[in-house]
């Protein structure tokens, strides 16, 4: 019983086909409430394909989605986010022409009545990732690293019970990586349901609670960050590769 | 982009609107008035084109079927059914902006801004061939006339108020109800939660959706007020002129002069397509006496506009702005600017 009231996101028998290219093929897992989960796997394994999957911005050709016991699965991207699913992109997508504070006051739009209650709802979450500084800067003057944190707020000022992180670290430079990682680290530390997409191996190992790991499309393994780090699979197609 | 205009700013505009109400008591030059009346006309319309282009971002190049309809809409039902125009005007804003539903529909299942492009084109195309087509009720292009003017009125201490082609200044202050009425109604939108959700939907619709902001709902919110407006000019514009054919109301030439009057003024800016207007409207009829060659000159100003003012004439006033305390939200920068950025 418990198991099942702790279970946030379940997923069953999920694929997706784009004409003859089968890019996820029936993956089942499921994440339980303040879990870190983490999505491991070499290029066009469908790691982003199965977050799009997770947060509507792609409809399976098979298979269920259930987010706190409901049905999601033809739900679009917009009315997850309403239900509380949170998503931050791969390549960064902010509001260009808008300022920092205004990109994160467009996340508290669908709460909030007035312009004045969501720049107060913002507030906090540029706070949160350090761009207090940068309030009033339009999105497209900042860094890579700092879009990065911006996407973070957005997806934290929507009010998220679980958050979904596509390479927080991919494309950033050097110096600005710790300050991300410590950035997830927190929000995890505060309880946050996560799943994360990551390159970075000894980051998706240190912060997550529990691993899958997908090669074209299909699920290998699942377990605890050790485990999958020892799967021959694992060692094989990605630490192979990696310390080739 | 949302910060209210400075007190200097405030009276800028102030000082505009109150020049622009008091001109016809003081200025009594017909052709003068009737250049004003289209500029405030064409100006409305620019607006309504870059709330839905320039803010939400929806390439439309077939907003000229709103005001062909709206035209249309009003002169038949007035004439025919001897209804009074000033019921047929809203009518046909309330016509145009289901229209402008029925267009979003296809709009709203499309991402790629040239096939967006494409299909409101053709929408503008098949409403002016239909119009062609049934000449028996529009005469098609030998151009419908007969179309009722607005009824007259009696204001106590002002005395008889007459809308006839020599009696100019009612059309006046109504066009400039319209226009003052669009241009309010555009900036309170754009500086309302509405106005953050479009822009954000223009810059980023994956992450507009992705926080939850529903695209059908702003998207179609976006075109039919945008409709609605343009239809209601068109109906003026119909009772006005007093004589329509589909190529002067629904003619291709309209829509680009219409982007013309925007690209000129300053694109996804709150001013810029009002300053285009009076610019392009007037400037047009100041260069008449060289008959062909101001259309080349008009041609030359886009293409130098474009091509070194890229965010238009606005940029002029935005170099004031600090000063002005006009700021971003006068100029607030085209989505050409977020593509290079990007």
């Amino acid at each position: 019983m418990t198991a099942e009231r702790d279970e946030i996101l379940r997923v069953e028998g999920l694929g997706i086909r784009f004409g003859g290219l089968v890019a996820v093929n029936d993956v089942a897992f499921t994440v339980r409430r303040g879990e870190v989960f983490g999505l491991l796997g070499p290029n066009g394994a469908g790691k982003t394909t199965l977050f799009n999957l997770i947060a509507g911005a792609l409809r399976p050709t098979s298979g269920r989605i259930w987010f706190e016991g409901r049905d999601v699965t033809r739900l679009g991207p917009d009315r997850r986010s309403r239900r509380g699913i949170a998503r931050t992109f791969q390549i960064t997508q902010p509001f260009a022409e808008l300022t920092v504070e205004e990109n994160v006051m467009a996340a508290a739009l669908v709460r909030h009545r007035s312009l004045a209650e969501m720049r107060a709802a913002a507030g906090p979450f540029v706070e949160m990732v350090g761009l207090a500084h940068k309030r009033h800067a339009l999105a497209k003057e900042l860094s890579t690293g700092q879009r990065k944190r911006l996407e973070l707020a957005r997806a934290m000022a929507t009010g998220p019970r679980l958050l979904l992180l596509d390479e927080v670290t991919g494309g950033v430079d050097q110096a600005s990586i710790p300050g991300l990682i410590d950035l997830v680290a927190r929000l995890r530390a505060e309880g946050m349901t996560l799943i994360l997409v990551e390159h970075n191996m000894r980051v998706i190992m240190r912060l997550s609670d529990r691993m899958m790991f997908l090669n074209r499309g299909e699920k290998l393994a699942e377990g605890p960050p050790d485990a999958i780090a020892a799967h021959p699979d694992v060692v094989g197609l990605y630490l192979g590769a990696a310390h080739a | 982009m949302f910060a209210p205009l400075a007190p200097q700013g405030r009276a800028a505009v102030a000082l505009l609107v109150a020049v622009l109400l008091i001109l016809p008591l003081v200025w009594h030059d017909t052709y003068a008035l009737h250049l004003i009346i289209l500029s405030m006309i064409f100006g409305a319309f620019a607006v309504a084109w870059n709330f839905t282009t320039g803010y939400a971002g929806l390439k439309t190049f077939g907003h000229h079927a709103f005001f062909g309809i709206g035209a249309y809409f009003s002169a038949l039902i007035s004439k025919n059914l001897e209804i009074s125009p000033w019921l047929t005007t809203p009518a046909a804003g309330l016509v145009a902006a289901a229209a402008g539903l029925v267009v979003a529909l296809p709009v709203l299942r499309i991402r790629s801004v040239p096939h967006v492009a494409m299909v409101t084109l053709g929408f503008a195309e098949i409403v002016r061939v239909l119009l062609t087509v049934f000449r028996e009720t529009t005469r098609g292009e030998m151009g419908l006339w007969g179309i009722p003017a607005y009824d007259g009125f009696t204001i106590p201490g002002l005395g008889e108020i007459a809308f006839n082609a020599a009696e100019k200044v009612p059309y006046y202050y109504l066009a400039a109800f319209l226009f003052l009425g669009s241009v309010y109604a555009v900036v309170r939108m754009v500086k309302s939660p509405i106005g953050l959700a479009l822009v954000a939907i223009r810059d980023s619709q994956d992450a507009a959706e992705s926080l939850g902001i529903s695209l059908t709902r702003y998207k179609l919110l976006a075109f039919s007020t945008s409709a609605f407006m343009v239809g209601l000019l068109g109906a003026f514009y119909a009772h006005y002129i007093l004589l329509l054919t589909p190529s002067s109301v629904l003619g291709l030439d309209l829509m680009i002069y219409i982007i013309g009057i925007t690209l000129i003024g300053g694109v996804g800016t709150l001013f810029g397509p009002i300053i285009g207007a009076f610019v392009l409207t007037i400037g047009i009829e100041a260069m008449r006496g060289i008959g062909e060659y101001r259309m080349l000159i008009y041609g030359a100003l886009i293409i130098v506009v474009v091509m070194f003012m890229p965010r238009g004439l606005v940029a002029l006033l935005d170099r004031l702005g600090p000063r002005m305390g006009f700021g971003r939200g006068v100029a607030l920068a085209t989505s050409d600017d977020a593509a290079k950025a990007g």
